[in-house]
This record gives structure tokens, C-alpha cells and sequence, in this order.
């Protein structure tokens, strides 16, 4: 202990080069890590956090709630079949919506999505506020709320002027990285006639299911998928992870997490090498006074962890003071699960990499320091 | 560079202070020092630790500027010459050999002599000749593609002052030489020492503790406190 | 200078793992480089395969072709204008393919063009009922004479050739002639249908020597701002995320950079250390501080350059391997080079950080060092 510290002390700038780097790494990933699951989230959220189990989309939808459009007879055919216990519409479309007072006054691109049952649409993670009762309420994505979307706040539906009150906030809801609100089935229509006073009863985009008790939700994806090819049936998971693009988002950043895992143990292990070269004759000199090489272990291992829990701590600091906000319209959040994974797997790797300078530490010859010929020459 | 023929003295050091600070105090390493060094000269500087043999072993080779006084190597008067001037002076005019023998570890010994011609000149083939030349007057022509940690500690040694001798020095400062080798092999070495610096008259001062190899040289200057005390 | 590179020759176990990590780091750069020009291609592709300078717009449509529609009286203001060579109309829409031997779920996401003026790369366009169709689609399994059915309404497009990189917002275009893309749009989006010679867009050529920016205001002023003009790399920069896809990469890539500076600094400042007293002998004999750290650089320089020819190969593999589709990686030499000058770059920064460090090192070191 008094070796590993002492050594510290003497070469700050040495150490100090290694846990910087070590912090601006553990920080990349991490702020990654928020970045990639931002993507997902503000992409899809709105799917994941609704409270529908099964979702039906017309099969020429590709599975965008926008493109999919459930004409009467597949409504009819998914009813009569008696596959769910329940069955609900779901509308959504994006619209030029003028936000209420928070925000600056300037028309934004708004998804707003209606369910006709709370139980079959409504978003599941309200932090604020109540689900809408109402004509003319909604809940809004929490990301959104300082933008003009925050409780109380009124927007308006661009070019008809429909107003539509914000009643309560849910987290994680946004849909295509745009400001999301939960309305009514009704207000979803209201806030279609506006735009488009033509426009008859507008079609559902999916349709909602509650599998009957003792029906999982696979089997009742099977069941009505086997009504007609046109009808894609998804759980809401599903729905959610084969969404176009969610796979080659997450795809990419596991090639550039994998890159990134292995930078980190191999600085932090190629420095201890080179150290514990550096140290040969001053190490075999200990060996020879009588320092057991475990004493001269343990004193690596502490600089190891010493460098690896600073290196930690200053990316995490770093991490907890710039991951607030938004990036690119991408809420990013604190992730503490990642930073529990990554703590673990990089302390992991950073002491499994070292293990090369401790097989080195363990081979000193202390007769080498009577003969003055070090390890290092 | 001023060489005017052989009664130029190699060395010539006049009056020659050094003072280090210490914290507030000072500490006098060399106190009005006066030496010379003749052509083809061999002199030992003998003397215990602390005694000033290194300062003077080093401001006669040009690494240290003295503080007061004046150093005039092989003619050229180097006394208030800046940092740049002297590393000149190390490359064209000084050879060094020193204790621990420092040759570059990923050198063969032939690559070790071919290195002060590739920090200094660059004169490409005829350095490779006199590479060649001085490998085989050391007797080390067939060890010449060894790497130093294939060479014994005799062998190493005569790399060195191969080394030193590549630039065709007016003066070779020998720092300790013997001081890793048993007393055996380093007669032997003193004895090559000799035998090359007689051969080309180069003048050389030999630092050493060891008054066995004084008989090598052709006087001895002992110091003492920072002072020539027996010249 | 051959010292350092005798040194990287004869002992290159000392420097495999510092190359190692900055091969690593290289990949990643080539890597993040690579992925966001794949991400930005497949979105953009399409737009930069226009016929045209400028794109044309409606004002209320926010730069999105399914929410524009540009009247003929509209077009003939636009064809008047100073600078303007000539218009073409130009429609979009996004649906969904099948193929014969796919899954009945197993569409492909495809985006029809139906311009008046065929894309770059394609001399004319396809006759009624055929479509050239965007390379990727290939690794789908389409070929020459591969029907395509398109839509809810299952529209018969058949393949007729091929061109590149023209995908559309991550979907693959298939290029028709404006009267095929009016039948598929009426019959799959009978709500978004268009009346004859109304189109969503207008692609623009201006005059020779006429500024596309100065050309597209100029245009918007004559319209009375109905319209909302851009050149062509204005339009497919302000696509949806394309902003902020570079935005995001590029400080990913940044701070990647920064990481490559410490880790040769530090690598270098290690070596520097270690090096200190064969630094002290060859000043002692002689050696200039400059020629020293110059060798620095130089291996620096010349490890950082042997780990981008690794990396780009790695990368080269990389993107051999990857199956078509699953991540939107395009490697290019321009990135590939890019990358190798940011890395070189940071080598030799990463070296400034030893330069003190040698001009300390004291010739006199040499002399008694043992004593």
C-alpha cells in the first residue's frame, strides 16, 4: 500500500495521462449508452409504453403506426373471430401543432395518437398529471414538457385551430422523435376534421387486443395473424424492437461498444506493463531486501485499482454533468444500469489485463539485483 | 573549428570555477582549477567521491559550462559557448567512454559506432569504412552484428570506446572504465586504451578510483575538495 | 531518424500493444466515420441523384415531398424566373413491396420516384409499369425482370435496371416515369392522389454560371413565399435526423480523437521515461535534442500509420462481412483517409507531451551515473 502511493504521488502526470483517458472513454460509453437507448426510446417509446399487449398493423404498414391503415372488413374479420377478449382502434398522425406558452410560439411537428380504452393505448408511465377524460385533453411526452407541452399548457392543431390541453405528462412516450400527445379516439378524429375538414371518419391505424385469460399474448398473435395475410400481428415488444431501423440502430452501437470494451482494459493494462518494466531493477532490489512478491502485487494491484476507480469516477462525474438535455432532439437520460454494467465489466477487464505486469512482478529474480543486471536489460 | 597541428594542447582548462546553488547555499564543485593536457596524453584523475572528478571530467567534455575561468578544447576556446555550440563541440571535437558502458541496446555493435555519425555528419560510406576499421583494430570484426546483450562485458567496453574514437576526437574522457569489469579484463582494457590512444596521439583523461590503473597513464592528477591537490 | 526506425524494427514487442490500441482506435474512427456516412447516404442518396440544382417545394410543407404540391400555375411562375433553365416535376411515395417468394409479412420498404427527368446515372426513363430500382434491393434477391408487387393495391412494377445510391430516408428507390408513380399512388393512397400536372416538387435547373442558392430566393420571392426552395444539398441536409445524425457523430468522433492524443502521449511520455539515460548518452555524445525528438515523432508517426493501414483493412473486412442491411456501414478511402490524418495528427500532438520532458534530460546524466 505505501509503495503503490508513494509511487502515485511521485508521478502525477503519468497517472494523471492514464486515468484521463480512462475517464474520457468510460465517459464515451456511457454517453453512448444514453445516446443509443435516447435513439430507441424517442423512436419508439410510445409503442413500448402504451398499455395495449397486441397490436395489429395492416401488413402493407411495414410497421409504422402512420403507414398502416385497418380497413372495415380486416376491423370486422379481427372482431368477429373471437380471438381477443377485447379489441380497440388506434389513431395516430403527425401534425403541425403551435405549442402552448412554454415554448416559443413557433409551430412544431407533433405525433397525436388516440385509443379508444385506457386500457388498449393509453400511455403506462404518467409522472405528472392524470390520463385525458375528455374532448379537447391529452397527455404529452415529459421530454416535451419545457417546449410548450407541460400540464396546463394549451396547444393548437394547425391549419384548423383545434385546442387540445395538456392534462398530464408520461415518460419514455415520444413516437418518430417528435413531441407525442395520448388524446381520446374522439379528439384523434376531432384533430383530423381540423386539418381536413373533408376528411370522413378517419380509418384506425392498428387495432388494440386484450388476450382472454389464460391466452398468452403469442398465441393470440398467431391466432390472428392466421385470420389473413394482410394483418401483422405483434406483441407489444415486438412492435417495438422490429420497428424499421430499431435493429441497425442497436447494431451499431454493439460493434462500436465492443471497439470501445476493448480499448479501455488494454491502455490500462499496456501501461502497467510498461511501468513494471520501467520498475525491474527497483523491484528486484525490493525482492532482494526481502519484499514478498506478494507485497509487490498487491501494491500493482492498488495502483490498478486506483487508476481504474479514478478513471471511473471522473467518466461518470463527467457523464452525470453533460448527459442532461438533449441531443439532436434526442432526450438523454442518467442510465444507472449502465454505469453498473460498464463499472464491472471495465474494473473486470482492466485487473484481467493487468495480470500480464503481475506474471512479470512474480518472475523477478532477486539474485538479479546482486548481479545488477534487471528484468528491464 | 581552430586545430592548429600537434603543439596545440588538447586541453587547456585556466582558472576554472564551478558552483552549484543549493537551496541558499552554494556548493563550490571546482575552485580555480588549472590543467593541461597535451596531445596524445593519457592522464588518470584520481580522487574520492564527491571530489570534483566528474565536474571537470564534464566541463571538459562540454556538457557543463564552468562558471567562471577558461576552456579551450583542442584550440577552440569553449567558455562561453551556449548549449547549442557545446553540443557541437561533444560531437566534433570530445569522445566519451562512460562507467556503465551505455550502449544502445537495439544496436548491433557495428549499428552502436555508426550512431555518431548519423547524429552528427551523415557522412554515410566513409563512416561505414571507419566502422569497420576501428571494429577491427578492437578485435571485434566477427562480433560485429551482435546485439550488446550478446557481447561479454570486455567486448561491450571496446564497443564503447570504438564509439568514442568514431569521430576522430582530440580528447576521449574515460569515466570510470574498469569499474564493471574484474580487475583482470579491466588490465586488459586499460592496456587497449593505451595502445589506441598512443597509436593515434589522442589525448584522453581517465577518471577512476582504482590506483592500479594509474601506471597506465602517464601522470596522474589527484583532486580533492574541488581542488587539484598533486599534479 | 534510423535509430528510431531501428528501434521500432528490432523491438516491435515494446510497441505491439500501443499498436494495438491505436489500430483499435483507428477501426473505431473508420468505423463511427463509416456508419454515419452509410446513414447519411441511405438517406440521402435519392436526393443527391436529382436531375437539378434546386428543389421546389410548397411553402406549408415543411421540405417534405408527401406534404408538398406544386400546381401548373404555380410551375409556369417558377419556370419564369431569372436563372432558371428548366423545371421538372417530381412525386414520391413509400410503400411496401412483395415478392413472389418472400413471406407474406416479408415486405420490402421501397420509396417510388416518379420525375420527369431521370436520375443521374440513368439515361431514360423506364417505360409504363417499370421501374429501375436502387442497388440495394439486389441483396433482397431482385433482378432484371423481378416483378415487384407494390402497395395494398398490389401494383405491378417490373424491374428493368439498376442504379446506386439512391435510397431514400434508409428505403430503396424505384424510379418510374411520372404516370406510372400518379397510377400507384391513386390506387394504394387514393387520399393523397394528385390531379394530372400536379406533382409534389419541382426539381430545377438553373443557368450556367447562375448561383442554385441565389436562383432558389429569387424564386421564392416570385411565388410570393408559396414556395420554399433549396439546393439540392440544402433539401437532402434538411431531411428528417440527417442534422443531427452528423452533429452526434462527429463529437462522438471528436472526443475519440482527444482519447488518441492521451493514449499516445501517454504511450510516448512512458517511453520517453524509460529512455532517459540512453537519452543522456547520445546528447553526451553529441546527439541534438531536435534530432531526438524528431526519431519520437517519427516512430509515433510511423506506428500510427502502420495501425490505420491494419484498421483500414479491418475495416475494408468489416464491411465485406456484414450482411447487407443490418448496420448502414460505407466505407470509403476518403474516410478511411480522413481518419489516418486525424490519427497522425494526434500522434504528433500526442508526442508535444514529451518534448519537455527530453529537452531535460541532462548530457551530464551520462557521466558517473553508476557512482
Amino acid at each position: 500500500m505505501f509503495l503503490a502511493l508513494k509511487e502515485l504521488q511521485r508521478a502525477k502526470v503519468r497517472f494523471g495521462l492514464l486515468i484521463a483517458a480512462v475517464a474520457l472513454l468510460v465517459f464515451l460509453i456511457l454517453f453512448q449508452q444514453s445516446l443509443q437507448n435516447g435513439l430507441l426510446t424517442s423512436f419508439v417509446g410510445a409503442i413500448r409504453n402504451q398499455s395495449a399487449e397486441v397490436l395489429v398493423y395492416r401488413t402493407d404498414g411495414r410497421r409504422i403506426l402512420q403507414g398502416s391503415v385497418i380497413s372495415p372488413d380486416l376491423e370486422a374479420m379481427v372482431r368477429s373471430s373471437g380471438a381477443a377478449a377485447e379489441v380497440a382502434r388506434i389513431g395516430q398522425g403527425t401534425f403541425t401543432v403551435t405549442p402552448g406558452e412554454g415554448g416559443d410560439g413557433v409551430p412544431i411537428e407533433t405525433s397525436i395518437l388516440g385509443y379508444e380504452d385506457p386500457g388498449l393505448g393509453a400511455p403506462t408511465t404518467l409522472v405528472e398529471g392524470r390520463l385525458p377524460e375528455g374532448p379537447g385533453e391529452a397527455v404529452a411526452s415529459d421530454a416535451d414538457a419545457e417546449l410548450g407541452f407541460g400540464v396546463g399548457d394549451t396547444v393548437t392543431v394547425l391549419p384548423g385551430g383545434l385546442d387540445i390541453t395538456v392534462v398530464g405528462l408520461a415518460r419514455d412516450v415520444q413516437l418518430n422523435v417528435t413531441p407525442t400527445l395520448f388524446v381520446t379516439y374522439d379528439t384523434y378524429v376531432q384533430s383530423v376534421r381540423s386539418r381536413n375538414p373533408d376528411a370522413g371518419e378517419p380509418l384506425p391505424n392498428v387495432l388494440a387486443l386484450r388476450a382472454p385469460p389464460d391466452v398468452p399474448a403469442d398465441r393470440l398473435v398467431d391466432q390472428v395473424n392466421g385470420l389473413s395475410d394482410e394483418l401483422d400481428t405483434l406483441t407489444r415488444a415486438d412492435a417495438a424492437d422490429k420497428a424499421p431501423g430499431v435493429a441497425q440502430v442497436r447494431q451499431s452501437f454493439q460493434v462500436i461498444f465492443l471497439l470501445y470494451g476493448f480499448v479501455v482494459p488494454l491502455v490500462t493494462g499496456l501501461f502497467f506493463l510498461i511501468i513494471t518494466f520501467q520498475k525491474a531493477s527497483a523491484l528486484t532490489l525490493l525482492r532482494a531486501i526481502g519484499a514478498p512478491a506478494r507485497t509487490l502485487l498487491t501494491s500493482l494491484l492498488v495502483q490498478v485499482v486506483v487508476v481504474l476507480g479514478g478513471g471511473l469516477l471522473l467518466g461518470i462525474g463527467l457523464y452525470a454533468a453533460l448527459v442532461r438535455g438533449r441531443i439532436g432532439g434526442i432526450p438523454l437520460r442518467f442510465e444507472t444500469t449502465a454505469v453498473l454494467v460498464w463499472t464491472a465489466l471495465l474494473v473486470a477487464g482492466g485487473l484481467l489485463s493487468s495480470l500480464f505486469s503481475a506474471r512479470r512482478v512474480m518472475a523477478l529474480d532477486p539474485y538479479a539485483a546482486t548481479t545488477g543486471a534487471g528484468v528491464g536489460s | 573549428m581552430n586545430v592548429n597541428g600537434a603543439s596545440v594542447p588538447a586541453l587547456s582548462l585556466q582558472r576554472v570555477r564551478k558552483v552549484y546553488a543549493m537551496g541558499d547555499s552554494e556548493v563550490v564543485a571546482l575552485d580555480d582549477v588549472d590543467l593541461e593536457v597535451a596531445p596524445g596524453e593519457i592522464v588518470a584523475l584520481v580522487g574520492p567521491s564527491g571530489s570534483g572528478k566528474t565536474t571537470l571530467c564534464s566541463i571538459a567534455g562540454a556538457i557543463l559550462s564552468p562558471t567562471s575561468g577558461r576552456v579551450v578544447v583542442a584550440g577552440t576556446d569553449i567558455s562561453g559557448f551556449n548549449p547549442k555550440q557545446l553540443t557541437a563541440v561533444r560531437r566534433d571535437l570530445v569522445g566519451f567512454v562512460f562507467q556503465s558502458v551505455n550502449l544502445v541496446p537495439f544496436l548491433t555493435a557495428r549499428e552502436n559506432l555508426l550512431v555518431v555519425d548519423e547524429i552528427g555528419k551523415r557522412t554515410g560510406a566513409p563512416a561505414r569504412a571507419r566502422a569497420d576499421q576501428l571494429l577491427g583494430e578492437l578485435g571485434l570484426a566477427d562480433r560485429a552484428k551482435n546485439l550488446p546483450a550478446q557481447l561479454s562485458g570486455g567486448q561491450r567496453q571496446r564497443v564503447a570506446i570504438g564509439r568514442a574514437l568514431m569521430n576522430d576526437p582530440k580528447l576521449v574522457l574515460f569515466d570510470e572504465p574498469t569499474s564493471a569489469l574484474d580487475s583482470k579484463l579491466g588490465m586488459a582494457v586499460m592496456e587497449l586504451i593505451q595502445q589506441e590512444m598512443k597509436a593515434r596521439g589522442t589525448a584522453a583523461i581517465v577518471v577512476t578510483h582504482d590506483e592500479r590503473i594509474t601506471r597506465f597513464c602517464d601522470r596522474s592528477v589527484h583532486m580533492d575538495d574541488g581542488r587539484i591537490t598533486k599534479s | 531518424m534510423k535509430l528510431a526506425l531501428r528501434e521500432l524494427r528490432r523491438r516491435p514487442g515494446r510497441f505491439g500493444a500501443a499498436g494495438l490500441i491505436l489500430t483499435l482506435i483507428a477501426l473505431l474512427l473508420m468505423f463511427l466515420g463509416g456508419l454515419l456516412d452509410g446513414l447519411i447516404r441511405s438517406s440521402t442518396g435519392a436526393m443527391y441523384a436529382l436531375d437539378g440544382d434546386v428543389v421546389v417545394y410548397t411553402a406549408s410543407a415543411e421540405d417534405s415531398f408527401l406534404r408538398s404540391r406544386i400546381e401548373p400555375t404555380l410551375r409556369s411562375t417558377v419556370d419564369g424566373v431569372d436563372g432558371v433553365a428548366s423545371s421538372a416535376g417530381i412525386g414520391v411515395v413509400q410503400l411496401g413491396a412483395r415478392l413472389a417468394d418472400k413471406g407474406p409479412r416479408d415486405l420490402l420498404d421501397v420509396v417510388v420516384f416518379g420525375p420527369e427527368a431521370p436520375p443521374l446515372g440513368v439515361d431514360a426513363l423506364p417505360g409504363d409499369g417499370e421501374a429501375i430500382a436502387d442497388t440495394t434491393l439486389q441483396e433482397q434477391g431482385v433482378q432484371v425482370g423481378t416483378e415487384l408487387s407494390v402497395g395494398p393495391a398490389r401494383s405491378t412494377l417490373t424491374v428493368v435496371g439498376f442504379v446506386e445510391d439512391t435510397q431514400y430516408l434508409g428505403q430503396a428507390a424505384l424510379w418510374t416515369n411520372p404516370e406510372t408513380w400518379r397510377t400507384v399512388l391513386t390506387d394504394n393512397r387514393p387520399d393523397q392522389q394528385l390531379g394530372d400536372g400536379v406533382f409534389q416538387a419541382l426539381t430545377v435547373r438553373v443557368d450556367d454560371g447562375a448561383v442554385a442558392a441565389d436562383v432558389a430566393d429569387a424564386i421564392d420571392i416570385a411565388t410570393g413565399r408559396s414556395t420554399a426552395s433549396l439546393t439540392v444539398v440544402a433539401a437532402a441536409e434538411g431531411l428528417p435526423g440527417v442534422e443531427q445524425q452528423t452533429a452526434t457523430f462527429n463529437q462522438i468522433i471528436g472526443v475519440t480523437v482527444g482519447i488518441a492524443v492521451v493514449v499516445v502521449a501517454l504511450f510516448f511520455a512512458l517511453l520517453t521515461v524509460e529512455r532517459a539515460s540512453l537519452y543522456g548518452v547520445l546528447k553526451a555524445v553529441g546527439a541534438r535534442s531536435g534530432t531526438l525528438f524528431g526519431g519520437l515523432v517519427l516512430q509515433a508517426v510511423v506506428l500510427s500509420a502502420v495501425a490505420c493501414v491494419i484498421a483500414g483493412s479491418a475495416a475494408i473486412a468489416l464491411d465485406a462481412v456484414i450482411p447487407p442491411g443490418s448496420i448502414p456501414l460505407r466505407i470509403s478511402g476518403t474516410r478511411i483517409g480522413q481518419s489516418a490524418v486525424f490519427l497522425l495528427v494526434a500522434a504528433v500532438i500526442g508526442c508535444a507531451f514529451s518534448l519537455r520532458r527530453l529537452l531535460r534530460v541532462d548530457p551530464a546524466s551520462a557521466i558517473g551515473s553508476g557512482s
